[in-house]
């Protein structure tokens, strides 16, 4: 079962078996494809030229001139093993440059201690702990540049008591 | 005269290859630097040959003054030319190439000087009787700075001699509030800067950027080639660039453009060079600054003048004179250029990184897509984010503005996100048809430049779509053949 998040939703897409159709939540959408990455679809009455692409966890759709990128949600996955991971790893919000370190791995930190400044933009940005944990890794060191949705810190998260 | 028979291009991406096109068209071989976080540059596929350069973070590479002479000489080329950004006003650049014996594609190192510095420019515009913005500097007189800034006139922008980026900067409207801005403005200067002096000038309101295209010979010959508007701007960088100047006054275009080719001809300018101007709504000009280099926008004097604008940069660094006098040079129609960027432009044009996974460039009549990405390459922070620029040419503005339109519509890059849709949007805006710009109008129209909400059928055809994208897990188990076309069946 194909579920993605889009536009702060949660919604389930899936093609019918063996037939153009695909059942977004309760409706059923007809969508033809017509070349690599091309689609066609009718929308009041005209018909839709659409482009896509799959990219990982996401699927990138341009329509009319804009593009949306439809974060897939992995099915595979269980939600407590997502949950656990999110909580342990900080990911860059944007690219941007490490400006400074404020712990340092093996230590231990709580829920909201600033782990490292990061700056984008000529703006300055503290990265949090999103739960209580002891710091495993900082794969970036200060001066070192990264990517949007790279993980800066990498926490093993205490057990809840 | 001497021939120029190898180019080194210190530069990369969309200009790198533009540069490269018209130096094969005149037989010229070309050598283009690259860099391992910068592999995927159209322009090293279309170069007689490329050499790597070194360096952390990778825009010092392009930087390095020393290392790319080098290596412009051990690829044995005789001249280089340095696009736009990078090293290309650096007046040290400029006369470490002449001395190591190589044609530098551009002004000379005193040139470069002389007009690259904005106070000396300012000073040297102000001799040449080209109207500058009425300003009072402490330092001149300290004692009567106040007065002489009142006699500047309202409003007036009193801001921090050592400063910049807007800090410490006050804008007095009335003169009854002018002891307490310069108060408040020596407090922030010494704050910020370590530096209480103080500077005063008329702040222009709602004022429009335009600029000159100049070009000089070395017999002296200086023209123009007339102007672009520059005013869509975000965070002081262009995204939209057009000429004509819409409803711009002949009288005043011509007094414009005239300033611009005297202060280039007393500066003794060679090669191409902008002159960069601010307009009030009221028609008064004032000299903001001159670019020692060919621009970014450069293609839409081009389009309008059906010149080549890099050919006439290499004829004239050989030494050969200007192949147009100014009466010569004829304009037709309007032409309009938008900077594609990645970056998110309806979250705060924050920058976005990524790896282009799908791109189709449009195609139509009057159309030139300057494009510096292909599919596959990643999009990093490393250097500039502009991945293209997309000029469209017309009889009339409007059919100009509607093919550019149509363009950025039907252009597909997907896997980072661009601003295509931004720029359609700012294209379409009523002001904008009107010609009513202003280096504000993006922060004014904010809200009326927002996408438009989508329905839920809409939405629903997004999700299909996506769905319809994933690799069909019914794919992986048929025959080779048909595994390779992927989902698509005839």
């Amino acid at each position: 079962m194909n579920s993605f998040h889009f536009g702060g939703t949660r919604h389930r897409a899936q093609r019918e078996p063996g037939s153009d159709r695909v059942r977004v939540d309760a409706t059923l959408v007809s969508v033809q494809q017509d070349g690599p990455n091309r689609f066609v679809a009718p929308l009041d009455g005209r018909s839709e030229r659409l482009h896509a692409v799959a990219d990982g966890d996401q699927v990138w759709v341009h329509w009319r001139g804009r593009a949306w990128a439809l974060q897939r949600i992995d099915a595979t996955r269980s939600s407590a093993a997502g949950a656990a991971e999110a909580a342990g790893t900080a990911h860059a919000p944007m690219p941007g440059v490490v400006v400074s370190l404020l712990v340092a791995t093996g230590q231990a930190v709580a829920e909201g201690d600033a782990l490292l400044v990061i700056e984008s933009m000529k703006l300055q940005t503290t990265i949090a702990a999103a739960a209580a944990g002891v710091v495993i890794e900082l794969p970036f060191a200060v001066g070192q540049t990264f990517q949007r949705g790279a993980v800066l810190a990498r926490l093993e998260p205490t057990e809840a008591s | 005269m001497t021939p120029i028979r190898k180019l080194f291009i210190a530069n990369r991406a969309e200009i790198a290859l533009r540069i490269v096109r018209t130096a094969r068209r005149l037989g010229i071989a070309t050598v283009v630097p690259w860099h391992a976080a910068d592999r995927h540059g159209p322009a090293l596929h279309e170069a007689d040959e490329k050499i790597q350069l070194f360096g952390e973070p990778p825009v010092a590479a392009f930087l390095d003054i020393a290392a790319i002479v080098h290596a412009a000489r051990d690829s044995g080329c005789d001249a280089v030319h340095p696009g736009y950004g990078f090293l290309s006003e650096n007046a040290a650049f400029a006369g470490a190439v002449a001395e190591a014996g190589l044609v530098f594609v551009g002004p000379s190192a005193q040139v470069i000087e002389r007009m690259g510095d904005k106070i000396r420019a300012r000073r040297f515009a102000v001799e040449q009787g080209v109207p500058v913005t009425p300003a009072a500097d402490e330092a001149d007189d300290p004692a009567g700075f106040a007065e002489r800034a009142r006699a500047v006139g309202f409003p007036l922008l009193v801001k921090g001699a050592a400063g910049g980026g807007g800090k410490g900067m006050q804008i007095v409207r009335v003169a009854s509030r002018l002891a307490e801005a310069i108060d408040v403005a020596r407090r922030e200067s010494e704050r910020y800067f370590g530096d209480g002096r103080l500077f005063a000038e008329r702040y222009v309101e709602r004022p429009r950027h335009i600029e000159v295209q100049v070009f000089g010979d070395a017999q002296g010959n200086v023209i123009h080639l007339g102007e672009r508007e520059c005013s869509i701007q975000r965070r002081f960088q262009k995204l939209i660039e057009e000429t004509p100047a819409p409803g711009l006054d002949p009288g005043l275009r011509e007094r414009i453009c005239s300033a611009a080719v005297t202060l280039a001809k007393a500066s003794g300018y060679v090669n191409a060079g902008t002159v960069e101007c601010i307009v009030s709504p009221e028609g008064e000009f004032f000299f903001l600054e001159m670019n020692t280099r060919l621009q970014v926008e450069h293609p839409v004097t081009e389009m309008v003048t059906g010149l080549d604008l890099v050919e006439w940069q290499l004829r004239v660094a050989c030494g050969e004179p200007l192949s147009l006098t100014q009466e010569q040079v004829r304009w037709h129609g309007h032409a309009i250029e938008a900077r594609l960027l990645a970056e998110d432009a309806d979250a705060g044009f924050v920058p976005d990184t990524g790896r282009v996974r799908l791109l189709r460039w449009p195609q139509g009549p009057a159309l030139r897509i300057d494009g510096g990405v292909i599919e596959g390459a990643p999009v990093t922070a490393d250097f500039d984010s502009m991945l293209a620029k997309l000029v469209a040419h017309g009889a009339t503005r409007d059919l100009a503005v509607s093919r550019l339109r149509q363009a950025l519509e039907e252009t597909v890059l997907l896997g980072v996100t661009v601003n295509a849709d931004y720029l359609g949007r700012v294209l379409r805006h009523p002001a904008f048809a009107r010609g009513d710009t202003d280096t504000g109008f993006l922060e004014r129209h904010r809200d009326t430049l927002l996408p438009a909400p989508l329905s839920d059928e809409e939405r629903r055809l997004l999700l299909a779509v996506a769905a319809r994208a994933l690799p069909d897990p019914a794919a992986r188990a048929a025959p080779q053949p048909y595994a390779a076309m992927g989902a698509w069946r005839n």
